[in-house]
C-alpha cells in the first residue's frame, strides 16, 4: 500500500490502480495460505494417536452448533421448499406436467438449493458466532492465557469447533433436504392442487437416483470445510478490539459466501 | 421433571415454559423491530439530512459490493444453467426453451433473492458490526446526549442507501448471472446465444414481482440489521452476537419475504 495516487496524472492513478489490485491478490493469498496452514495442523490434530482433540468440547460444540440451530433451518427448509414449488408452477401448468413437479423440485432441491442455503444459513449462526466467539478469546487474550498454561489451543478450541461445524451441516443437509420436499409436497398441494401422492410418485418414480442426494451431501461436507476454516482463521487473526471482532465476523460471513459459491460450481462440474 | 408430585421446587423449567419463553423473546423482538421500522419510515420524511452521508452509504453499501456480488452471481448463474441443461437432458433433449425458462427464473426470484442473500451477509454484517461497535464504545450514547436519534442519525441514511443501492445491485446481478449461464450453455449444451437471449417468457407480472422483490429486501437489510446492531450490549463478544444475529436474521427475512411476495404474485398473475 506504499503507492500513493501522486496526482491527477494517468500515470499516478494507473500505479495507484495495479497498487490495490495487487493488494488485494496479496490479501487473498495470503487468506488462503493461512487457511491451508490451520487446516495443516487440525488434521495433524484429528489423525494424530490417540486423537488430541478434546471430547468434552466437541460434545458442548455439536449441542451448541447443532441443535441450537434447527429451528433456523426447519424454517429456511420450508420455505425453501415452498419456493421451489411456486417457481416451478408456471412451467408445471404451462406443459400440463403436474407428475414431473416432484421430480423437478427433488432434482433442486437435493443437488442444489438445500445444501447451498443450508450452508448459508449455518454459514451465518455457526460460523459467524464461532468467529466472534474466538474472535473474542483472542482480543481478551484468552488463547494466549491457554498457551502459558501448555494447553494447545488447536487441540482443545479449535479442532473440536472444526469436526463440530463440518457434521452440523452434513446432518442439517439431511434434516433440509427432508423437510424442503415436504414442505415442496404440501405448498403444491396448497397452491397448484398437485396431490402429495403425485409429488411423492415423481420423486420416487425413477428418474431421481441416490447419486442426487450423494451430490448435494458432498457438497455439503465441503461447504462445511470452507465455512469451518474460514471461522476459525478469522476468529484467530483478530486484531484491535470489539471493531476487530466485527470486522472479522464480516470477514468471514463474505469469505464463507463466496467460497461455498465457487466450490458449488467446481464441485457441480466434477461430480457431473 | 422427575419429581412430578413438586414442580415448584424443581430448577428444571420443562418444554411450556421454555416454549413460552421462546414466544414472548420473538414477540417482543418483532415489536422492537416494528418500532424501529416506523421511527425509520418517519425520519426518512420529517428528520434533518446530514449532507453526504446517503451518498457516503450508497458507496459503501453499493461500490464496495460490486466485485463481491458478481463473482458470486457470476458463478450461481454458471452452476444454475448447468444444473438445468442436465435436468433437461434427462427428459427432453431441447434446449430451445433453456434461456428463456431461465431469463424468466431470473428475472421473476433467483436474481434478485440470491443476490439479496449475498447483501445480507456481506451488507448486513456490516452494518451490524458498525453500529454495534458504536454501542459498545458509547457512541450511541453520546449521540443521544446530543439530541440526535441514532435512528435519523444512522439508520435513515443506509435504509436510503440500501433501497436504491440493491435495486441497482439486484438488476447488475441479473446481467452477470444471465451472460455467465448463456455462456455455460454455449460451452457445455452447445446452445447458441441467438437461441439463449430469448425474452418471450418476461412479461409485466414477472418484472412486476421481481422489482417489488428488490425494493423489499433493500428495505429489509438495514432494518433487520440497525436493529440488530442497535440491540447490541456487552462488549466485543455482544458485536460478534449483533453481527451473526444480523446475518441470520436478515437471510431469514429474506427467505419469508420470497415466500410471501412469490405467494401474492402466484395469486394476483396466475400460472399464465
Amino acid at each position: 500500500m506504499a503507492l500513493e495516487p501522486t496526482a491527477d496524472s494517468p500515470v499516478g492513478r494507473l500505479a495507484s490502480l495495479a497498487g490495490s489490485a495487487g493488494a488485494a491478490l496479496i490479501g487473498i493469498a495470503q487468506t488462503v495460505g493461512g487457511m491451508g496452514v490451520l487446516f495443516g495442523r487440525i488434521v495433524t490434530r484429528i489423525f494424530a494417536f490417540p486423537p488430541q482433540v478434546d471430547w468434552p468440547e466437541l460434545k458442548r460444540n455439536l449441542h451448541k452448533m447443532a441443535v441450537k440451530s434447527l429451528p433456523i433451518v426447519v424454517v429456511t427448509a420450508l420455505f425453501t421448499g415452498a419456493i421451489m414449488v411456486i417457481q416451478a408452477a408456471p412451467l408445471v401448468k404451462r406443459y400440463g406436467a403436474e407428475g414431473l413437479l416432484g421430480w423437478g423440485a427433488g432434482f433442486g432441491t437435493l443437488r442444489e438449493v438445500a445444501p447451498l442455503l443450508t450452508a448459508l444459513m449455518i454459514s451465518g449462526r455457526v460460523g459467524a458466532n464461532n468467529t466472534a466467539e474466538l474472535g473474542t478469546m483472542v482480543v481478551t487474550e484468552q488463547i494466549d492465557a491457554l498457551r502459558t498454561l501448555a494447553i494447545d489451543p488447536i487441540a482443545f478450541l479449535i479442532a473440536p469447533r472444526f469436526i463440530g461445524i463440518v457434521v452440523t451441516l452434513f446432518v442439517m443437509t439431511l434434516y433440509a433436504d427432508a423437510l424442503a420436499l415436504f414442505g415442496a409436497a404440501y405448498s403444491g398441494y396448497g397452491l397448484i392442487q398437485v396431490e402429495p401422492q403425485s409429488f411423492y410418485n415423481g420423486l420416487t418414480g425413477g428418474l431421481l437416483h441416490f447419486s442426487d442426494v450423494a451430490n448435494g451431501l458432498v457438497k455439503s461436507v465441503v461447504f462445511g470445510l470452507v465455512i469451518a476454516l474460514a471461522s476459525c482463521h478469522f476468529g484467530l487473526s483478530t486484531t484491535g478490539g470489539a471493531p476487530g471482532v466485527g470486522r472479522s465476523v464480516n470477514a468471514t460471513v463474505v469469505a464463507s459466501a463466496a467460497g461455498i459459491f465457487v466450490l458449488d460450481y467446481v464441485l457441480s462440474f466434477m461430480l457431473g | 421433571m422427575s419429581d412430578a408430585t413438586a414442580p415448584s421446587a424443581s430448577t428444571h423449567t420443562g418444554f411450556v415454559h421454555d416454549l413460552g419463553g421462546a414466544a414472548i423473546d420473538l414477540f417482543l423482538g418483532g415489536r422492537e423491530l416494528y418500532s424501529v421500522f416506523v421511527r425509520t419510515l418517519y425520519y426518512v420524511f420529517r428528520g434533518k439530512r446530514e449532507k453526504g452521508a446517503v451518498v457516503a452509504q450508497m458507496y459503501s453499501i453499493g461500490n464496495r459490493s460490486l466485485f463481491f456480488v458478481s463473482i458470486t452471481m457470476g458463478f450461481i448463474g454458471m452452476i444454475l444453467c448447468y444444473q438445468a441443461g442436465l435436468q433437461s437432458k434427462r427428459v427432453v433433449p431441447d434446449f430451445t426453451m433453456l434461456g428463456p425458462t431461465y431469463l424468466e427464473l431470473l428475472v421473476r426470484d433467483l436474481a434478485a433473492s440470491l443476490a439479496a442473500l449475498m447483501l445480507a451477509t456481506r451488507v448486513g454484517a456490516g452494518i451490524a458490526a458498525e453500529i454495534g461497535s458504536m454501542v459498545v464504545t458509547e457512541q450511541v450514547d453520546a449521540l443521544r446526549m446530543c439530541a440526535a436519534d441514532p435512528i435519523d442519525f444512522l439508520l435513515v441514511p443506509r435504509f436510503l442507501a440500501s433501497m436504491v443501492m440493491t435495486t441497482a445491485l439486484i438488476v447488475w446481478a441479473a446481467t452477470v448471472a444471465f451472460f455467465a449461464g448463456a455462456a455455460t450453455a454455449y460451452v457445455a449444451f452447445d446452445v447458441p446465444l441467438r437461441t439463449f437471449c430469448n425474452m418471450q417468457l418476461i412479461d409485466a407480472g414477472d418484472l412486476t414481482i421481481g422489482l417489488s422483490k428488490c425494493v423489499a429486501y433493500g428495505a429489509a437489510i438495514p432494518i433487520v440489521s440497525g436493529y440488530c446492531g442497535l440491540s447490541t450490549f456487552g462488549g466485543s463478544e455482544g458485536v460478534g452476537w449483533a453481527t451473526t444475529r444480523a446475518v441470520v436474521n436478515s437471510s431469514l427475512a429474506i427467505i419469508m419475504l420470497n415466500a410471501f411476495i412469490s405467494t401474492a404474485g402466484l395469486l394476483i398473475f396466475g400460472t399464465k
